[in-house]
């Protein structure tokens, strides 16, 4: 198979680069490893858009134009929701794991994007003129071939393939993942801090793990359903490595049992929650923060902190710096005066190689600059700069990318 | 000990009777509040005791504690 470009990775910045390189007139293969879209938003069942709005206290307004209003207005049509809500100092728009896939369906369908779901890549390389990617599924391996591609694994998988500079933050530091499943027949029960009262009352009698300290519930927006989220540390048996399966098996594991034992729980000892059950498992624990790509540009803690702008901009990281070192919730820091940062095309440029483009949590940053740009409002962004620099490159067209990428979907102020 | 331990994160000027939720207190971060104050001041919060009228406020808090303490 040939195409212009090829993108890795069909969670939100994935998503948002194959549909706005097909939509720019690309031929687009998109590889997923999973049977759906979504990635983070979907098999992991995180269930807001974070990173969509500007910071401040006026109403909310997009901070990115383009696909992240797209996709904000697509949710808000198909959950029926009135619009965002604020959650202590910023805007976020609850979203549901469900209509996500729908929606993702409909959009990679009407852009015309080749998706191969249930496929990995295995080897990438460079041809003479073109990418040459050996993917596989169940086994049997396929070679695919395109002109330019878009590393949006949120792994820096194919800066590893293809032998590029990564880095990768010391475990001890590396902002710990988040295990997120779905509750039917307690959405009228005991909730917020009555309920987080009841599950400390659990930890000090010893019937519940410490691992529960951190779960909290939030309601779905369908009826009778909420969803429980934990908070892990990552490194219940030895230190927490995101890309080693071993390490990731036992996160599984860990939020499932964790899960499950507070449910039983809350079924005994809270009022409404008698007939509560676990509905939903998340299809993968989800991880924040693993290997990033080293780009032509490095955006900073400091840079973010500072509201700075650069010549190259793209698009705005409006989200505060979330910081979730230790599972013992988040720590927030926003910027100066609320002035969200740019993020320069360079950081979606490896430091060496051509024709090749990042979106999403493994952009190229530092550890601190990370916390901000990870969320799904701020990959759609740098995922639909990414698919339009890609398709102008695999067109011959490599000259004035980010003025280019700025006119098309402008940014707030 | 709000401050301290992070759970909230407070201008030095925050008045005793300030609406600490207001203040971006919330339900999980209410559970290590809870934890803390078992842990620092022997203070047993139940189920019961977790309400806004009970930790809303610091001057509030400071009262559940002292009443809870053994």
């Amino acid at each position: 198979m040939t195409a212009d470009v090829l993108v890795l990775g069909a969670g939100s910045a994935g998503l948002a680069a194959a549909v706005t390189a097909a939509r720019a007139g690309a031929r687009v293969i998109l590889l997923e490893r999973h049977g759906y879209a979504g990635g983070m938003g979907t098999a992991s069942l995180v269930h807001t858009f974070c990173g969509l709005y500007l910071l401040g206290d006026r109403e909310p307004v997009i901070a990115n134009g383009g696909f992240p209003a797209e996709m904000a207005e697509r949710m808000q049509w198909a959950t029926g929701d009135s619009g965002p809500v604020k959650m202590g100092r910023v805007w976020v728009l609850r979203q549901h794991p469900v209509e996500f896939v729908r929606i993702a369906d409909e959009l990679l369908r009407e852009s015309g994007v080749e998706v191969l779901f249930h496929t990995e890549a295995l080897t990438a390389s460079r041809e003479s003129d073109s990418w040459s990617v050996e993917a596989i599924c169940r086994g049997r391996r396929r070679t695919l071939r395109a002109k330019t591609l878009v590393d949006a694994s949120g792994d820096a998988v194919l800066a590893d393939l293809l032998g590029a500079a990564s880095e990768m933050t010391e475990s001890s530091r590396l902002q710990r993942p988040a295990y997120v499943f779905g509750v039917q027949g307690a959405a009228g029960g005991e909730d917020g801090l009555a309920l987080a009262g009841r599950i400390v009352d659990g930890i000090r009698r010893g019937l519940l793990s410490k691992e529960t300290l951190g779960l909290h519930f939030r309601r779905s927006g369908r009826a009778g359903e909420i969803f429980g989220t934990i908070d892990l540390s990552g490194a219940e048996e030895g230190d927490y490595d995101p890309l080693d399966a071993a390490c990731l098996s036992r996160l599984e594991v860990t939020g499932r049992s964790v899960a499950a034992a507070a449910v039983d729980f809350l079924r005994k000892e809270a009022a409404g929650w008698e007939s509560a059950c676990i509905s939903h498992w998340p299809v993968r624990a989800g991880v924040r923060e693993s290997r990033r790509w080293k780009g032509r540009h490095v955006l900073t803690e400091a840079k973010v902190l500072g509201g700075a702008r650069h010549e190259d901009d793209i698009a705005l990281a409006t989200w505060p710096l979330e910081f979730r070192e230790t599972n013992r919730g988040p720590k927030l820091r926003y910027p100066e005066h609320d002035r969200a940062a740019g993020i320069p095309l360079g950081c979606l440029m490896p430091e060496s190689l051509d024709g090749v483009f990042v979106a999403g949590r493994c952009i190229s940053c530092d550890h601190g600059a990370q916390a901000s740009v990870r969320v799904m409002g701020t990959c759609f962004a740098t995922g639909q700069a990414a698919g339009l620099a890609a398709a102008l490159v695999a067109d011959g067209k490599p000259e004035n990318l980010a003025p280019v990428i700025r006119k098309k979907f402008p940014f707030g102020v | 000990m709000l401050r301290d331990e992070g759970l909230v994160e407070l201008a030095s000027d925050f008045p005793a009777d300030g609406d600490l939720f207001a203040a971006g207190l919330d339900s999980m971060a209410v559970m290590q509040l809870i934890v803390v104050a078992e842990e620092r001041f022997g203070a047993v919060i139940g189920p019961e005791d977790a309400g806004r009228e009970n930790l809303g406020t610091p001057a509030a808090l400071a009262d559940l504690i002292g009443r809870k303490r053994a």
